[in-house]
């Protein structure tokens, strides 16, 4: 139900923590983010504590501390939001692929801008309050609606862009920027309306997702790849697989029911997996091989 | 603007498919999607802030009586740390009992059921459903984050999913009702039981079952409506499809998982030991001797 410890995934830290010295961030963030609470407890102690009948100070005092758990996340986000415009407005941050190394200005900007958001992301993040997720991330640019139900998986906080109701499943990941080899690549991931995304999935930078459409469990999809309207994908990279017609009215009754199931089986268990026992023909290796070249062909053609 | 989208939705919905043109292959439900609930709303403030505030009173009440006639400060000063990790159980336990009580309530009101309902608000099935999640997820984020393995279990038990305290559910992510586990069941990390999922417009609700030694693999997912027998295995990084049927003995993998090989180190063949003569390559079985009376043995 709620998270464990062992699905809070996040963005690889070692790729964020580029120096050290960007730990002043971290520091001036929470001491700037923690000042406000102390006010808070300061007024309400003021207010309510009485040396000879302190029974109304420990009445509320449970409300306080779950209001001043609000005004920490709140505070952070506020003074990160300062704190970012002032590192957006030194360099702006845009999509491309970049070097990773210090000497490359977006790569050194874009760990600045993650540090600077790990606290308040982190803190929101880490209560079991829904809304506080998207709250965060609707400050940091991330274009989402507040009902979406993005707090189970972990989502990149710059570059992606969300329709309405969409379903993040648990642990799933949304990138929109991913570290390959030297380079450090960055494009804008875009998620249609009523897209579900199942548990574990993982979605990659440049991912563009069409509306309805539905992209399943423990798949992946490619740098760049185009899911299109209403189709059902699964896979390491996600395939097309069937389209998704569960938008219908009036399917109560018929939904899931399957007459021949055998069959059925069988003519997925050739889509899914391909057996390492299984022998192939000479005919069917040189097709394979040359399919394959041709997308790699493809794939050089079209670049990043 | 508004005006262009209405003609475009009129537009799709004239493409969408025929009903009656709907094939088996249409119908069948084997992918799985997630379970997370599908509209997070600012209403459900209104089941964790009473929740909150009674179980933060009977801590506060602990903390009045330890601090209100001190005599000695050393004293209370060096049973800090001790008070501190009561008042912390105390929370925890007390968040664990209201939420358990406006379980009951909400459950008296309406009843929870397996089967398919429409995942719109308005339909009551599905708006108690996000309600009850809402309930036990305040409790289950304290348990998690408390680092006594078998309290969450505690709370699993009570909110309804029928397991015993040899198997754990500690690194899993779990839904909290319509789960029946048997014994000494082993859930990977970060895998996922579901007994709930939502596909398109539809909830739909079923019982899991796991039987017995049963094993999943870490990342794994499992749909609702799994049947998991005795001694299955499922691989790390795969997942069931709803109404999925594992037979027992058998190591299940892929996406959806599928039939890999039968298990070789069932219950019934734990008294055997494969020994290997690495000279000659030859493997054969030894019967390994169990220091465990004959009358006992079919509760190793």
């Amino acid at each position: 139900m709620s998270v464990p410890n062992t699905m809070r995934v996040g963005p690889f830290v070692p790729t964020i923590l580029l120096r050290k010295r960007y730990l002043i961030f971290y520091f001036v963030l929470i001491w700037l983010s923690l000042i406000p609470v102390l006010l808070e407890f300061w007024w309400y102690w003021r207010l309510l504590w009485d040396w000879e009948r302190p029974i109304h100070f420990f009445i509320y005092l449970a409300f306080i501390i779950f209001a001043m758990y609000l005004t920490v996340v709140f505070t952070s986000v506020i003074f990160a939001k300062l704190l970012l415009s002032l590192v957006k407005w030194r360099h702006k941050p845009r999509e491309g692929t970049f070097l990773r190394d210090i000497s490359d200005k977006d790569y050194r900007f874009w760990c600045i801008r993650n540090v600077i958001k790990r606290w308040p992301v982190w803190i929101a993040h880490k209560f079991p309050f829904p809304f506080l997720d998207n709250i965060a991330l609707k400050a940091f640019g991330v274009k989402t609606s507040i009902h979406n139900s993005l707090f189970e998986g972990w989502v990149d906080t710059e570059f992606i862009e969300f329709g309405d109701n969409v379903v993040i499943g648990q642990g799933s990941i949304v990138q929109s920027a991913v570290i390959v080899g030297n380079l450090l690549i960055i494009r804008k991931t875009v998620v249609g309306n009523n897209v579900r995304i199942g548990s574990h999935a993982f979605i990659m930078p440049g991912t563009k997702i069409g509306d309805n459409s539905v992209l399943a469990t423990n798949s992946v999809t490619t740098v760049g790849q185009k899911l299109e309207e209403g189709w059902i994908y699964v896979g390491v990279p996600a395939k097309k697989f069937k389209k998704n017609v569960f938008f219908q009215d009036g399917l109560e009754e018929v939904l899931g029911h399957v007459d021949n199931v055998e069959k059925l089986r069988e003519k997925y268990e050739k889509i899914y997996l391909k057996r390492s026992d299984e022998k192939l023909t000479r005919k069917e290796k040189k097709r394979s091989m040359e399919e394959r070249k041709e997308l790699e062909k493809k794939r050089l053609e079209e670049g990043f | 603007m508004t005006e262009e989208k209405e003609t475009s939705e009129d537009e799709d919905l004239e493409k969408s498919i025929v009903f009656d043109a709907l094939s088996d292959s249409d119908m069948a439900l084997d992918f799985t999607t997630s379970s997370a609930i599908s509209r997070v709303n600012i209403k459900f403030l209104a089941v964790y802030v009473p929740i909150f505030w009674v179980s933060g009173l009977a801590v506060s009440t602990y903390l009045y009586a330890s601090t209100a006639h001190v005599e000695n400060w050393f004293i209370t000063l060096l049973l800090l740390p001790l008070n501190i990790i009561a008042m912390y159980f105390i929370f925890i336990l007390s968040c664990l009992l209201f939420s358990k009580l406006m379980l009951v309530l909400v459950n008296l009101i309406h009843k929870p059921k397996e089967g398919i309902f429409k995942a719109e608000i308005g339909d009551t099935d599905y708006e108690f459903w996000m309600l009850r999640i809402e309930l036990k997820k305040l409790v289950l984020w304290l348990m998690r984050n408390c680092p006594l393995p078998y309290i969450d279990a505690l709370a699993f038990r009570w909110f309804g999913v029928k397991m015993d305290f040899s198997s754990h559910l500690n690194d899993t992510w779990c839904d909290v009702e319509f789960i029946k586990m048997g014994r000494k069941v082993t859930i990977g990390q970060g895998a996922v039981v579901m007994s709930s999922m939502i596909v398109g417009k539809y909830l739909i609700i079923k019982k899991v079952i796991l039987g017995d030694y049963a094993l999943v693999g870490g990342h794994s997912t499992i749909a609702p409506g799994t049947i998991m027998g005795d001694d299955t295995v499922i691989g790390a990084l795969s997942s069931t499809t709803y109404d999925q049927i594992l037979e027992d003995g058998w190591i299940y993998f892929g996406i959806p998982a599928i039939k890999l090989k039968p298990t070789k180190f069932k219950r019934h063949e734990r008294d055997f030991i494969v020994k290997r003569d690495v000279d000659e390559a030859k493997s054969f079985k030894v019967q390994h001797e169990v220091n465990i009376d004959e009358d006992k043995k079919d509760k190793v």
